[in-house]
Protein backbone atom coordinates (compact mmCIF):
# COMPACT_ATOMS: atom_id res chain seq x y z
CA UNK A 1 0.00 0.00 0.00
CA UNK A 2 1.21 3.47 -0.82
CA UNK A 3 0.40 6.69 0.96
CA UNK A 4 1.15 10.29 0.44
CA UNK A 5 1.11 11.37 4.15
CA UNK A 6 4.64 13.09 3.46
CA UNK A 7 3.15 15.24 0.90
CA UNK A 8 0.21 15.99 2.58
CA UNK A 9 2.01 16.78 5.82
CA UNK A 10 4.48 19.17 3.71
CA UNK A 11 0.83 21.35 2.31
CA UNK A 12 -0.03 21.44 5.90
CA UNK A 13 3.15 22.40 6.65
CA UNK A 14 3.86 20.11 9.26
CA UNK A 15 6.63 17.46 10.52
CA UNK A 16 6.26 14.04 11.43
CA UNK A 17 6.41 15.11 15.27
CA UNK A 18 3.53 17.75 14.71
CA UNK A 19 1.34 14.97 12.95
CA UNK A 20 2.16 11.99 15.52
CA UNK A 21 1.30 14.76 18.63
CA UNK A 22 -2.50 15.27 16.65
CA UNK A 23 -2.92 11.91 16.29
CA UNK A 24 -1.67 10.24 19.66
CA UNK A 25 1.29 8.48 18.19
CA UNK A 26 4.99 8.56 17.98
CA UNK A 27 7.23 10.10 15.84
CA UNK A 28 8.70 6.37 14.90
CA UNK A 29 4.99 5.42 13.97
CA UNK A 30 4.60 8.07 11.07
CA UNK A 31 7.93 7.73 10.13
CA UNK A 32 7.62 3.95 9.37
CA UNK A 33 4.23 4.66 7.62
CA UNK A 34 5.75 6.86 5.27
CA UNK A 35 8.64 4.93 4.55
CA UNK A 36 5.73 2.07 4.18
CA UNK A 37 7.30 -0.17 6.96
CA UNK A 38 4.07 -0.48 8.68
CA UNK A 39 0.57 -0.06 7.33
CA UNK A 40 -1.44 1.63 9.68
CA UNK A 41 -4.72 0.87 11.73
CA UNK A 42 -8.34 1.78 10.28
CA UNK A 43 -8.77 3.74 13.17
CA UNK A 44 -5.36 5.42 12.30
CA UNK A 45 -5.86 5.86 8.96
CA UNK A 46 -9.06 7.25 9.40
CA UNK A 47 -7.62 10.32 11.57
CA UNK A 48 -5.17 10.87 9.47
CA UNK A 49 -7.57 11.29 6.95
CA UNK A 50 -10.03 13.44 9.23
CA UNK A 51 -7.18 15.78 10.11
CA UNK A 52 -5.90 16.08 6.17
CA UNK A 53 -9.40 16.92 5.26
CA UNK A 54 -9.31 14.05 2.34
CA UNK A 55 -10.84 11.02 2.23
CA UNK A 56 -8.75 7.58 3.18
CA UNK A 57 -8.60 6.40 -0.19
CA UNK A 58 -7.16 9.70 -1.42
CA UNK A 59 -4.09 9.55 1.00
CA UNK A 60 -3.73 4.87 0.84
CA UNK A 61 -3.85 3.37 -1.92
CA UNK A 62 -3.34 0.36 -3.17
CA UNK A 63 -0.39 -1.44 -4.81
CA UNK A 64 -0.45 -4.31 -7.32
CA UNK A 65 0.07 -7.25 -4.80
CA UNK A 66 -1.93 -5.96 -2.46
CA UNK B 1 0.45 -6.88 23.19
CA UNK B 2 -2.02 -5.49 25.58
CA UNK B 3 -0.17 -2.94 27.73
CA UNK B 4 -2.04 -5.15 30.84
CA UNK B 5 0.97 -7.25 30.46
CA UNK B 6 3.74 -4.82 30.33
CA UNK B 7 5.94 -3.48 33.16
CA UNK B 8 6.53 0.39 33.30
CA UNK B 9 9.43 1.95 31.22
CA UNK B 10 11.79 1.75 34.07
CA UNK B 11 11.84 -1.63 34.27
CA UNK B 12 14.23 -2.21 30.89
CA UNK B 13 16.77 -0.19 33.20
CA UNK B 14 16.19 -2.31 36.22
CA UNK B 15 16.26 -5.58 34.26
CA UNK B 16 19.22 -4.87 32.50
CA UNK B 17 21.38 -4.16 35.83
CA UNK B 18 20.40 -6.73 37.40
CA UNK B 19 21.20 -8.86 34.70
CA UNK B 20 24.91 -8.46 33.79
CA UNK B 21 25.61 -9.57 37.53
CA UNK B 22 22.92 -12.44 37.86
CA UNK B 23 25.13 -13.38 34.21
CA UNK B 24 28.17 -13.02 35.66
CA UNK B 25 27.21 -15.14 38.62
CA UNK B 26 26.09 -18.33 36.06
CA UNK B 27 28.77 -18.01 33.98
CA UNK B 28 31.39 -18.28 37.27
CA UNK B 29 29.73 -20.73 38.86
CA UNK B 30 29.11 -22.88 35.47
CA UNK B 31 32.53 -22.57 34.35
CA UNK B 32 34.87 -21.63 37.64
CA UNK B 33 32.75 -23.88 40.10
CA UNK B 34 32.07 -20.54 41.70
CA UNK B 35 29.73 -20.62 44.79
CA UNK B 36 28.32 -18.58 47.15
CA UNK B 37 28.79 -20.34 50.94
CA UNK B 38 25.36 -18.93 52.44
CA UNK B 39 23.71 -20.37 49.94
CA UNK B 40 24.20 -24.20 50.94
CA UNK B 41 21.40 -26.34 52.48
CA UNK B 42 21.81 -29.14 54.18
CA UNK B 43 18.97 -31.67 54.07
CA UNK B 44 18.94 -33.37 57.45
CA UNK B 45 16.29 -36.23 57.23
CA UNK B 46 15.92 -36.29 53.43
CA UNK B 47 17.04 -39.83 51.08
CA UNK B 48 15.63 -38.62 48.24
CA UNK B 49 17.93 -35.46 47.40
CA UNK B 50 21.32 -34.57 47.69
CA UNK B 51 21.82 -33.99 51.54
CA UNK B 52 24.24 -31.02 51.11
CA UNK B 53 23.08 -28.40 47.95
CA UNK B 54 24.34 -25.16 46.99
CA UNK B 55 21.63 -22.82 45.44
CA UNK B 56 23.84 -20.62 43.63
CA UNK B 57 23.15 -21.83 40.26
CA UNK B 58 19.32 -21.79 40.69
CA UNK B 59 19.98 -18.36 42.02
CA UNK B 60 21.98 -16.94 38.83
CA UNK B 61 19.22 -18.74 36.48
CA UNK B 62 16.30 -17.12 38.39
CA UNK B 63 18.15 -13.84 38.41
CA UNK B 64 18.71 -14.01 34.54
CA UNK B 65 15.09 -14.91 33.76
CA UNK B 66 13.43 -12.78 36.04
CA UNK B 67 15.86 -9.43 34.57
CA UNK B 68 15.11 -10.70 31.02
CA UNK B 69 11.58 -11.12 31.48
CA UNK B 70 11.66 -7.39 32.95
CA UNK B 71 13.45 -6.20 30.44
CA UNK B 72 11.55 -7.93 27.84
CA UNK B 73 7.69 -6.79 29.28
CA UNK B 74 8.98 -2.96 29.68
CA UNK B 75 6.82 -0.94 28.00
CA UNK B 76 8.44 1.76 25.55
CA UNK B 77 7.89 5.58 26.45
CA UNK B 78 5.37 6.08 23.72
CA UNK B 79 3.29 2.98 23.64
CA UNK B 80 1.14 2.39 20.17
CA UNK B 81 0.06 0.33 17.55
CA UNK B 82 3.54 0.53 15.68
CA UNK B 83 5.21 -0.51 18.75
CA UNK B 84 2.40 -3.11 19.50
CA UNK B 85 3.32 -4.34 16.05
CA UNK B 86 6.87 -4.46 16.17
CA UNK B 87 6.76 -6.68 19.44
CA UNK B 88 4.53 -9.24 17.97
CA UNK B 89 7.00 -9.67 15.23
CA UNK B 90 9.55 -9.52 17.29
CA UNK B 91 8.24 -12.74 19.45
CA UNK B 92 7.64 -14.31 16.19
CA UNK B 93 11.01 -14.21 15.11
CA UNK B 94 12.36 -15.21 18.53
CA UNK B 95 10.38 -18.39 18.56
CA UNK B 96 11.37 -19.39 14.85
CA UNK B 97 15.26 -18.59 15.35
CA UNK B 98 15.06 -20.09 18.63
CA UNK B 99 14.11 -23.41 17.80
CA UNK B 100 16.22 -23.32 14.37
CA UNK B 101 19.24 -22.82 16.78
CA UNK B 102 17.90 -25.79 18.63
CA UNK B 103 17.74 -27.75 15.27
CA UNK B 104 21.10 -26.81 14.80
CA UNK B 105 22.96 -27.71 18.40
CA UNK B 106 20.61 -31.08 18.54
CA UNK B 107 22.92 -32.51 15.77
CA UNK B 108 26.33 -30.90 16.31
CA UNK B 109 26.61 -30.85 20.41
CA UNK B 110 26.87 -33.68 22.20
CA UNK B 111 26.76 -35.27 25.83
CA UNK B 112 28.04 -32.48 28.23
CA UNK B 113 28.17 -29.86 25.61
CA UNK B 114 24.59 -30.60 25.14
CA UNK B 115 23.57 -29.44 28.64
CA UNK B 116 25.12 -26.04 27.84
CA UNK B 117 23.21 -25.68 24.82
CA UNK B 118 20.07 -26.66 26.94
CA UNK B 119 20.92 -23.95 29.79
CA UNK B 120 21.29 -21.57 26.96
CA UNK B 121 18.56 -22.21 25.55
CA UNK B 122 16.57 -21.32 28.70
CA UNK B 123 17.54 -17.48 28.08
CA UNK B 124 17.35 -17.45 24.49
CA UNK B 125 14.06 -16.87 23.29
CA UNK B 126 13.98 -13.73 25.25
CA UNK B 127 17.33 -12.55 24.73
CA UNK B 128 16.66 -12.84 20.19
CA UNK B 129 13.38 -10.79 21.26
CA UNK B 130 15.04 -7.58 22.84
CA UNK B 131 17.54 -7.88 20.15
CA UNK B 132 15.15 -8.46 16.87
CA UNK B 133 12.56 -5.27 18.66
CA UNK B 134 15.12 -3.28 19.78
CA UNK B 135 16.78 -3.36 16.65
CA UNK B 136 13.56 -2.64 14.97
CA UNK B 137 13.39 0.78 17.04
CA UNK B 138 16.97 1.29 16.75
CA UNK B 139 16.64 1.01 12.47
CA UNK B 140 13.66 2.58 12.95
CA UNK B 141 14.74 5.83 14.85
CA UNK B 142 17.82 6.10 12.14
CA UNK B 143 16.00 6.65 9.13
CA UNK B 144 13.30 8.93 11.18
CA UNK B 145 16.84 11.25 11.72
CA UNK B 146 17.05 10.84 7.90
CA UNK B 147 13.84 11.87 6.92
Amino acid sequence: MQNTIKVERAIKNMTQADLAEKIGVSRQTINAIETNKYVPSTILALKMAKLFGKKVEEIFTLEKGD
Amino acid sequence: MRSKLLLPSKFKWIGLCLFIPFLVLGILNRYNDFQLDFLTIVREHNNILNPVQNLTDELSLTGSIISLLMIAFAKEKHEDEFIYHSRLESWEWAVLINFILLLLACWIFYNEAFIDVMMYNLLTPLIIFIIRFNWVLIRNKRSEEKN
